[in-house]
C-alpha cells in the first residue's frame, strides 16, 4: 500500500472528499478522479459518462467507473452543464489509471456558479482529510 | 453499546432461500440506511436464490447462450443489475453474500476490499483442503482454471453492495448456458465437484457450516 505522500496530488487543482478533482480555466471546469482514487480502485475497465448537455447539481452522480469487478459511482464537484466528455475512454479506460489528470480526464462543464470552486478542498485540506 | 462499537460491528443476516429481487430490496434498504446515517452498523447478508441469471452493468446478455423462450419454459429470469462483472447464474446450492460495508470507515479501498473478499472465499474452501487461487484473468477464486467463486460489486458513496457467490453443490447444467464472466472456454466448478475429483466425497457438505466458515472469515478480514 502506498504512503499518502507518494500520491500525485497537484497544487493547482481542487479536490472533493469523494476523490474527484476539478480544474477551472476560462469558464470551463475539467473534472476527473484523482491519483488516490485510481490507485484505490485498481485497473479500470469501463467508464460510463453522461451525455453532453446534461445539467448536474453539485454532488450528483454523473457516471461510474468499473474496476476489479466493482462499479463505483462518481460525483460532480460543482454544478454545471456538461459540454464535453472524454470519448477516448470508451476504448481506453486505462487512461484514467495511467494519466488521471491529463489524458484520463472525464468531463468538462460550464459551471452554473463558479464560486462553488471555493468550497472544494485544496491539496493541504484534501491530504488532511485522507490522514483522517 | 458505544457509538464507536456500533459503527465497527457487522450484523450478519441469513436470508435463507429468497428471490433475487426480494434480496436486492433488502440490501438496497440497508444501503439507504447507511447513506442516511453512515454510523449505522455494517450488514452482511447471506442467501441462496432460486434459479436466476444476472447481468453486470457493463455487459452480460451477449454471453448468454440460451434462448429467451427456453429460459421462460424453465421459469428462469434474467435480471439486469448495477454491479460490476459480467453474466452470472444463481441457484440453490450456491451461497451468495451481500456485504453492505462502509469501506471508508474501515479505511479500505475497493481493490483491497475485493482482495479480502477473495481471501475469505479461499480460506473457506481451504477448510476442505481445496486450494483455490486468484487468477489474473478475472477476479473471483479458481481451481485449475475453473471458477469456484465470483465477485460483482457496486460502490455508492464508499459503501459496498451486491457481492460474491460461492458454488457449493448447485445443479451445474445452467452454468454451461453462459460464458461465465464473459470469458470463452472457461467452466465453472463447485465444492462438491472438487471433492469428487479428489475422492473425498465422504466429507459432509453442510450449508450452515459453510455459511459459518464464511462469516468467520469475513469477520476476520473486516476487523
Amino acid at each position: 500500500m502506498k504512503e499518502l505522500s507518494e500520491y500525485n496530488l497537484p497544487e493547482d487543482i481542487k479536490y472533493t472528499k469523494d476523490h474527484e478533482w476539478a480544474k477551472s480555466a476560462n469558464d470551463v471546469v475539467t473534472i476527473g478522479i484523482n491519483d488516490y482514487a485510481q490507485d484505490q480502485l485498481g485497473e479500470i475497465v469501463f467508464v460510463e459518462l453522461p451525455d453532453v448537455g446534461t445539467v448536474f447539481s453539485k454532488g450528483d452522480e454523473f457516471g461510474t467507473v468499473e474496476s476489479v469487478k466493482a462499479v463505483s459511482e462518481i460525483y460532480i464537484p460543482i454544478s454545471g452543464e456538461v459540454i464535453q466528455i472524454n470519448e477516448a475512454l470508451d476504448n481506453a479506460p486505462e487512461l484514467v489509471n495511467q494519466s488521471c489528470y491529463d489524458a484520463g480526464w472525464l468531463i468538462k462543464i460550464t459551471p452554473s456558479d463558479s464560486s462553488q470552486m471555493d468550497s472544494l478542498l485544496n491539496k493541504a485540506a484534501y491530504m488532511d482529510m485522507l490522514k483522517g | 453499546m458505544s457509538e464507536r462499537l456500533n459503527r465497527d460491528r457487522i450484523i450478519f443476516k441469513d436470508l435463507g432461500l429468497l428471490e433475487y429481487n426480494l434480496a436486492l430490496d433488502i440490501q438496497l434498504s440497508a444501503l439507504e440506511s447507511k447513506l442516511h446515517d453512515p454510523d449505522t452498523a455494517d450488514h452482511i447478508f447471506l442467501v441462496e436464490h432460486p434459479p436466476v441469471f444476472t447481468l453486470g452493468k457493463n455487459g452480460g446478455l451477449e454471453n448468454l447462450a440460451i434462448s429467451q423462450e427456453d429460459l421462460q419454459s424453465k421459469n428462469i429470469q434474467v435480471v439486469q443489475t448495477k454491479r460490476g462483472g459480467n453474466i452470472t447464474y444463481h441457484c440453490p446450492g450456491q451461497i451468495v453474500v451481500y456485504p453492505v460495508i462502509n469501506l471508508e470507515k474501515r479505511k479500505m479501498g475497493v481493490k483491497e476490499f475485493v482482495y479480502h473478499l477473495e481471501e475469505a472465499l479461499i480460506q473457506t474452501v481451504m477448510h476442505f483442503d481445496i486450494q483455490a487461487v486468484r487468477n489474473s484473468l478475472n477476479h473471483g477464486i479458481w481451481v485449475d482454471n475453473c471458477k469456484l467463486g465470483s465477485i460483482g460489486l457496486g460502490i455508492k458513496k464508499n459503501i459496498s453492495f451486491h457481492g460474491m457467490a460461492l458454488n457449493i453443490n448447485p445443479d451445474m447444467e445452467p452454468f454451461s448456458w453462459m460464458n461465465p464472466c464473459g470469458l470463452n472456454g472457461i467452466s465453472m466448478t463447485c465444492l462438491k465437484k472438487e471433492l469428487e475429483k479428489t475422492r473425498r466425497t465422504h466429507l459432509t457438505i453442510s450449508m450452515p457450516q459453510i455459511k459459518d466458515l464464511l462469516k468467520k472469515q469475513l469477520g476476520l478480514i473486516l476487523s
